[in-house]
């Protein structure tokens, strides 16, 4: 580590870390467009102007992403001259660029709308008529890119070539002409693609699903974790007026995921937007469900489990660790059986996040000793007792629907806690439960082992 | 001022001396074998060619002996090393390495060779402009009957010395002659130039230390080794010694490439050697080294040819190719052609330099169109200096911003001439295909 000065004050930076960096560890706000803390720096949109005086020699602006903080480098990330030259970058950067930020998803959370309110010039000055490109051009079933809005800073490119390992993407082309094209107009493909709609500092790349969704001003934004695999990839998922997940992302955290997420995570939230789910309690009366009092059913379902000794609970891989430790205490004083379902590893395992275990709270369910069932044990367990508790989110889809019917009804009596009712014989009674965007608890990921809290982002639907 | 010696075109002026036989009689392969034969280590070449005051004939005029030094140490640094040869020349006005390698490619294949030998390279990588199809030809021919002699490959000459020497042929990019550009491009990558540091010495070719000289420069080698750095101290002026070739295009009657030492005027040039302006006219502006550098009034015609002089006047000796411009022509319209080649040839990757020359180019385009603005030329003005100096990754930026700072200097008045009437006086009827089409 080396000591430097950023804008007054000693701090500590790491010499290998670009300087931009160390400014942005400690408050300044220094503009960025190609730069990106998940990419090798390339210096090319020179935005990150900053002074920086090295010994006797005079200040001299230069790039903050390809300079290397040195010992006793004084830096001024607001000097007139640092912000009189990023000011002339931006103009340069915007003599093409659309400007159609009311019709542009990325309008308020957009890096060159931002840096541009923030220290641009008030009017352009360009007269001439703008870059005339492919407005909407579909990169594969996930991405599309605006060509006009694009400002070529790469990270996309960069993107492809550093994470997942295999490029896709290119600048082709020759200055003012350049466009980020994949090579032969093929379809992108992998399933870590919509991770540069959020490295895109500008509308060019955007989410098919997120196109035209929602203002991003109007999305309620909570810390979240993803439950689609053992990773826990931490994720901030985004409500458009209490209502539907609009869009999922990823949040920085260097140990797990540092900027990325998988397009399974991303788009998991068309599940948590599906109609039909089952809102209080229903109780079987004759042949079918009727809706009950909530308090009534549950006051019924706990007489019915302190009488009966052949008893089991299994639940869902996604249920917390406080909700497991709670129901392990009350299955264990009623001597009933206790186990949580295990799924069988999916292909989706690869290098990067995906573990391929669909269990996001195996490892935090295990710890509180409650055994791991294969699907078919956890059938098996069921049908050897009289009452059975089904408990959490996608238990159903789990077991399965048509495993489950099967169930003998004069022998075991099922109560299902699940997001959706399942009108089967067996069921007795269901109650709906908040799924992992509308409940907040405690994960532990597969690893390293760090115990991961989330927040709720809506209430249940 | 008059010419004291040439050395650099006599060989390449006798009929067939591409052919080695021919090339060897006339004192082809001398230096090398003096070197080799005689086991003259590389230290005492760096010194040679340090003493002798040569400086990069690319361009920017860096001292090469100094440049040499700055590979590192083979006993500390055991990594493979290259010497990059840049043949891509495409600045306009400039055509002076094309007659080397077409005229003298033994000559050339030697400097390389001896260049090689200095920074102890094992390879050398010839990266030569797409369209220079003979010169390429002619210097790949050139290795193969070298190679023959053993002159080229292992051991070469019996001597512990190796070199293997590569030809490449670059895809068309003015970038490409960007040393880190051509560098990408030769690594089979766009040729997109790199910022630096790290510096090629250090971090060049495949990561590898690597040099990277012009063609002329490594031309001048053979002879400061077989004549001395003495001798090659006493051509031309205080800082800037030996020959040049110049190569002369324009509005000239007799336009072409000629050698002369450094110190001779431009006027010299202009009237004794290229048979003074066409047509009778004047001289109304001309670049002295390539269009990237300022223009220069007719009147400074005058000054001496040498790095110093030029700086003096505000402009730079660059390549030494001067485009004489007659008092017929419309600035607009030669900032327009310039401005779009930078356009054109821009990498595309700095904000500054990708925008802004599209956008001088845009400006000029309508000033010579006579559909100028009012705030046009302070606006040419403001961008030129938001491009440069040394505010993008490589100088082609600034080669953009230059000449076009000088144009608004020099000829102000007349860009604005051309905005207030709405139409350029000087225009000229324009062939068709300079309307329409092209590449915007």
């Amino acid at each position: 580590m080396v000591k430097i000065i950023v804008n007054g004050r000693e701090v500590e930076a790491d010499p290998k870390k670009p300087l931009i960096k160390a400014c942005h560890d400690n408050g300044a706000d220094v503009p960025m467009y190609c730069y990106h803390p998940g990419l090798e720096p390339v210096g090319s949109c020179r935005i990150c102007q900053v002074e920086v005086k090295q010994g006797d020699a005079p200040a001299r602006v230069m790039v903050a992403c390809r300079t290397q903080p040195a010992e006793g480098m004084v830096v001024d990330t607001e000097s007139p001259k640092a912000h009189a030259t990023r000011k002339e970058c931006l103009e340069f950067l915007l003599k093409n660029h659309p400007l159609d930020c009311p019709i542009c998803d990325k309008a308020g959370e957009c890096d060159l709308q931002d840096f541009t309110y923030a220290e641009g010039q008030d009017a352009g000055r360009t007269n001439e008529p703008r870059r005339e490109l492919d407005k909407r051009k579909s990169l594969g079933d996930t991405i599309v890119l605006d060509q006009e809005r694009c400002i070529l800073c790469s990270r996309c490119v960069r993107f492809f070539e550093e994470v997942p390992k295999q490029a896709q993407l290119t600048v082709s082309d020759l200055g003012s002409r350049s466009v980020i094209a994949t090579f032969m107009d093929r379809p992108l493909k992998g399933k870590y693609q919509g991770n540069i709609a959020d490295l895109c500092p500008v509308g060019a790349l955007t989410l098919k699903k997120f196109r035209f969704q929602a203002r991003v001003w109007n999305l309620v934004k909570m810390a979240s974790t993803c439950g689609e695999c053992s990773r826990g990839c931490s994720t901030t998922v985004e409500v458009l007026r209490g209502a539907d997940v609009k869009r999922m992302r990823p949040r920085e955290n260097e140990a797990v995921n540092k900027f990325w997420m998988c397009d399974i995570g991303r788009f998991s939230f068309d599940r948590h937007n599906r109609s039909g789910r089952l809102q209080g309690a229903a109780v079987r009366e004759g042949v079918q469900l009727v809706p009950y009092p909530v308090e009534e059913a549950l006051t019924r379902l706990r007489d019915e489990l302190m009488r009966e000794k052949s008893g089991a609970w299994i639940l869902s891989p996604w249920l917390t660790i406080e909700e497991g430790e709670r129901i392990k205490a009350v299955a264990e004083r009623l001597g009933h059986a206790v186990c949580f379902v295990s799924p069988a590893p999916n292909s989706e395992k690869d290098d990067l996040l995906h573990t391929g275990d669909p269990c996001p709270n195996r490892r935090g369910l295990s710890e509180l000793g409650i055994p791991a069932a294969p699907v078919a044990q956890a059938l098996e367990a069921l049908r050897g007792v009289k009452s059975a508790v089904l408990i959490g989110e996608r238990i159903v889809e789990l077991l399965g629907a048509g495993e489950l019917a099967k169930v003998d009804a004069t022998k075991t009596r099922v109560h299902l806690v699940d997001e959706y009712a399942l009108d089967i014989p067996c069921v007795l009674s269901v109650y709906g439960v908040a799924n992992c965007v509308e409940r907040t608890g405690t994960w532990v990921r597969s690893r390293p082992s760090r115990h991961r809290r989330w927040a709720r982002a809506r209430l249940p639907s | 001022m008059s010419q004291t010696e040439r050395y650099l075109l006599t060989r390449a002026n006798i009929e067939g001396a591409h052919q080695l036989a021919v090339a060897e009689k006339n004192g082809a392969y001398e230096a090398l074998r003096k070197v080799l034969k005689e086991g003259i280590p590389y230290s005492t070449v760096i010194d040679e060619v340090k003493k002798s005051g040569l400086r990069g004939r690319g361009g920017a005029g860096f001292s090469t002996g100094m440049k040499w030094t700055f590979m590192p140490d083979p006993a500390k640094d055991p990594r493979p090393r290259y010497l990059a040869v840049n043949a891509d020349e495409s600045e306009p006005g400039t055509c002076k390495d094309r007659v080397i390698m077409q005229r003298d490619p033994h000559g050339f294949v030697e400097g390389v060779l001896l260049a090689a030998y200095a920074i102890r390279a094992q390879a050398a990588y010839i990266y030569v402009r797409g369209e220079y199809r003979l010169p390429h030809d002619r210097v790949k021919a050139a290795i193969e009957e070298a190679r023959a002699k053993n002159l080229v490959g292992k051991n070469i000459l019996g001597s512990d010395f190796s070199c293997e020497v590569y030809m490449h042929r670059g895809g068309g990019a003015y970038i490409c002659g960007e040393e880190t550009g051509l560098m990408e491009s030769l690594e089979g990558k766009r040729g997109h130039p790199r910022p630096k540091p790290p510096f090629p010495a250090m971090f060049g070719l495949w990561g590898q230390p690597t040099t990277v000289n012009n063609v002329e420069t490594v031309f001048n080698v053979p002879f400061i080794m077989n004549r001395g750095s003495a001798w090659f101290a006493s051509l031309g002026t205080a800082n800037s010694k030996g020959n040049f070739l110049c190569g002369i295009s324009g509005h000239v009657n007799k336009p072409g490439v000629y050698e002369f030492s450094f110190g001779i005027t431009a006027k010299e040039i202009l009237e004794q050697h290229a048979g003074g302006m066409w047509k009778g006219r004047g001289l109304k502006a001309w670049f002295p080294g390539g269009s990237s550098c300022s223009l220069l009034k007719g009147s400074d015609i005058d000054v001496v040819l040498d790095h110093d002089s030029l700086r003096a006047r505000g402009s730079s000796l660059g390549t030494a190719a001067m485009i004489m411009i007659d008092d017929h022509t419309s600035m607009a319209r030669v900032m327009e052609i310039i401005s779009r080649f930078y356009d054109h040839e821009s990498c595309g990757q700095c904000s500054q330099c990708r925008e802004g020359t599209q956008w001088l180019s845009q400006i000029f385009r309508r000033i010579a169109h006579g559909k100028g603005k009012a705030d046009d030329v302070a606006t040419l003005e403001a961008l030129a200096k938001g491009m440069a100096p040394g505010k993008t990754i490589c100088a082609l930026s600034d080669a953009a911003a230059i000449p076009t700072l000088s144009a608004v200097r020099l000829f102000k008045d007349e860009l604005i001439e051309c905005v207030t009437r709405q139409a350029d006086p000087l225009a000229v009827p324009q062939p068709h295909y300079a309307v329409a089409g092209g590449h915007h």
